[in-house]
């Protein structure tokens, strides 16, 4: 009975014992040799660095990137529609069509309201 | 006769034809869209009585199911939601203050549209019976949720609620989705009723897999419902949340979550070698679920932080007539709990955005004097807090009562102890709200409460049906699937 | 040739990998990766699950690749959402840090 579970034991210890060693092997070899400012500056060919090491982006970059993955990332289901677009439309008919059609549809309606919104207008 | 899936067909058309209005400014006031949005729902809801056999092609996938249980929620959740926009029509002033708009009024309509799409997949959700089918509509539900929590960005508390329901939402999604990886690796099913005709013929040896599913999936539905151990978001959220949303979350998802717990516990209890196990885990979570929300609850001075911490002692209440599942009307017991559950939060949320707008805060202590300002609303709030507490002559008395006779059957003494211990300590905690409307004296310059019309009578109707159906609960049971 | 245990061996990794981020991690950025690792996890082992249990047929069971499908997307969805809030958390507050989620204590 018990020993049903040595399996789901050992996944627990395992999962568990290599979470640990990744972190600690983090903290052991994150800090190889001492740390000083000069060290830890930006190199810029011996120029004193005037700023911070990564500037901020713009916010409207990630609006756009995200806006992109998600009308992108939406093709997915395209892939297995396509695959089995042919059997299926001599079996039972244009249904499948006209249903992606209408999930590309309320995609468009979403694209639609991101314009209205001016997600997408760089000037503003 | 409609075909069934028309249902939500037909409310996710109305979102995005909302979402259109909005867009292209069609509506001059917000409050516009909430009443479009108030009508398409009722119709739909009038849509539900009319409905046909279900034809299409999903019953023969598996996918979704029309079923007496599935079309009582659907119209649960419709209610639920036209009543949360006519709370939120209520709430409109406060939600203009705390968004920043370029122009007055922008960035308020979606609060309306939202509620809308929340509700087509909670109708999807009391629907489904593959796991693909929940997992989409609990996304929908449960993604469409954190933008509403976090809905008043110049409200650091709003944000926080957002933030925090943000993390622990992904962390039950990922719960989920991996205890499902277990359910589908061990019986090769990702369908319940499939599921349900393998289980007997799993060899024992991968029984540990769907155990392991099977405890994954109850933590994350444990977070939708809000158990004790997975409830230490509940108050935060609560408290931080728009009030509309707060009491969307505590009635309507709450109510979906249930649902869906049954469904998927349903396979599991046909076999005996899962029965055991499932049986103690319930038993356990319900009696930690009561003790923790009823003892937790009782120093609160913040009342929605207060309904929060009631929320997961009505879960424990439930949780038991899950625990009782074996007896016949234990199920009735919970939907008829779920039912009474709805009318009496509802209530006291649509009395707290009046008297919020009114007062400034939603302390305890800003109901003081409430009787004299308003006794209408104040003789609201009483029947709503008796309610909740389960004083005889409401609904929640016969709730109450009905899942400690199915327990009482199954013979879970100790949980209907535990019980009736709570429910002495919930009189408590629900009368300093009582103590606070009669007993303390009104601020100085308080005058009465305005409310608006639309709310006044959803008030009066809501707390007719609890007096009524605390008489005669009949009349409800009559309705049960 | 690896079988099956060991895909499932590394899904698990990945899963525990991400709660323990969730867990231990302070930054809610890194606790937001930790999450969709998880869910990366269960992809890699719902893939595993389908093509190593065939069907009789001798297919793999489709319905479990589908279902990677949604979780993908919904995953893109949440983070869109996710990301969102913790801008605007961002702006309000300057930190991104759960320490500084203090407001709501009673």
């Amino acid at each position: 009975m018990l020993q049903d579970y040595t399996p789901v034991l050992l996944h627990v210890i395992i999962a568990v014992g290599f979470a640990t060693v990744a972190m600690i092997a983090n903290i052991v070899l994150g800090r190889t040799g001492k740390r000083n400012p000069t060290k830890d500056s930006v190199y810029e060919c011996g120029m004193v660095p005037e700023m911070a090491g990564q500037p901020r982006f713009s916010v409207k970059f990630y609006l756009v990137a995200m806006l992109f993955i998600l009308f992108d990332i939406e093709i997915v289901f395209m892939y297995p529609w396509a695959v089995v677009y042919q059997d299926f439309i001599a079996e039972s008919g244009t249904i499948i069509l006209w249903s992606m059609l209408s999930f590309v549809l309320i995609l468009l309606f979403g694209y639609v309201y991101a314009i209205k919104k001016g997600a997408l207008d760089w000037s503003r | 006769m409609i075909d069934p899936v028309f249902l939500e067909v037909s409310v996710v058309v109305l979102g995005i034809f909302l979402l259109m209005a909005e867009a292209f400014g069609l509506a001059k006031e917000k409050s516009t869209l909430a009443w479009w949005a108030i009508g398409g729902l009722a119709a739909v809801f009038i849509g539900t009585f009319f409905i046909g056999p279900n034809s299409n092609s999903f019953e023969v996938s598996g996918f979704y199911v029309v079923d007496g249980l599935s079309l009582f929620f659907k119209r649960f959740v419709l209610i639920s939601t036209i009543l949360v926009l006519v709370m939120s029509v209520d709430y409109l002033p406060i939600v203009q203050r705390l968004v920043p708009a370029e122009r007055p009024g922008a960035g308020s309509g979606e609060f309306f549209i939202l509620p809308v799409f929340t509700c087509a997949g909670l109708m999807w959700m009391v629907s489904a019976t593959d796991f693909i089918m929940i997992f989409c509509a609990l996304e929908l539900v449960t993604i469409s949720f954190y933008i509403q929590v976090a809905y008043l960005r110049r409200s650091m508390s709003s944000l926080e609620a957002g933030t925090k329901y943000l993390i622990l939402g992904a962390l039950s999604t990922g719960f989920l989705v991996y205890g499902i990886t277990w359910f589908f690796g061990a019986t090769g099913q990702t369908n319940l009723v499939a599921i349900r005709e393998v289980l007997p013929l799993i060899p024992v040896a991968n029984h540990p897999a769907i155990l392991f599913g099977l405890a994954l999936v109850l933590v994350a539905l444990g977070f939708k419902i809000a158990a004790v151990p997975f409830q230490f978001w509940v108050p935060d959220v609560y408290q931080g949340a728009p009030t509309p949303v707060t009491a969307y979350l505590a009635v309507a998802s709450k109510a979906a979550g249930f649902l869906v717990l049954i469904r998927v516990l349903e396979p599991f209890f046909t076999v005996p070698s899962f029965q055991n196990k499932l049986f103690l885990a319930l038993v356990l979570l319900a009696l930690l679920t009561l003790v923790f929300g009823n003892l937790a609850a009782i120093p609160q001075t913040n009342f929605k932080r207060l309904l929060g911490y009631s929320s997961i002692a009505h879960a424990g209440y439930l949780l038991m007539g899950l625990a009782a599942i074996g007896d016949a009307f234990a199920g009735g017991a919970v939907v008829f709990y779920l039912s009474g559950y709805l009318l009496m939060t509802f209530l006291a949320f649509l009395i707290l955005v009046p008297v919020t707008k009114a007062s400034g805060g939603d302390d305890i202590a800003h109901f003081n004097g409430l009787a004299r300002r308003s006794p209408g609303l104040a003789l609201a709030m009483l029947i709503a807090a008796a309610s909740l507490a389960g004083v005889p002559f409401t609904v929640g008395f016969f709730g109450k009562f009905f899942i400690f006779e199915a327990a009482m059957n199954q013979g879970l003494y100790l949980l209907v102890l535990a019980g009736i211990v709570t429910v002495a300590s919930g009189f408590y905690y629900y009368f300093k709200v009582i103590r606070a409307m009669y007993w303390q004296p009104a601020p100085e310059d308080a005058g009465p409460v305005a409310i608006t019309k639309t709310s006044s009578v959803a008030i009066f109707i809501l707390a007719m049906l609890i007096l009524i159906l605390g008489v005669y609960p009949q009349l409800l049971i009559g309705m049960l699937p | 040739m690896p079988t099956l245990a060991h895909y499932l061996l590394v899904s698990g990794l990945l899963f525990s990998l991400g709660l323990a981020g969730v867990l231990l991690r302070r930054n809610i950025l890194i606790i937001f990766m930790g999450l969709e690792l998880m869910l990366n996890a269960a992809n890699l082992s719902l893939v595993a699950f389908s093509r190593f249990n065939l069907l009789p047929n001798g297919l793999p069971n489709y319905n479990a690749q589908v279902l990677v499908f949604f979780i993908i997307t919904v995953a893109a969805a949440e983070v869109a959402v996710g990301l969102a809030i913790i801008v605007a958390l961002f702006r309000a507050k300057q930190t991104t840090h759960v320490e500084d989620l203090n407001t709501l204590k009673f």
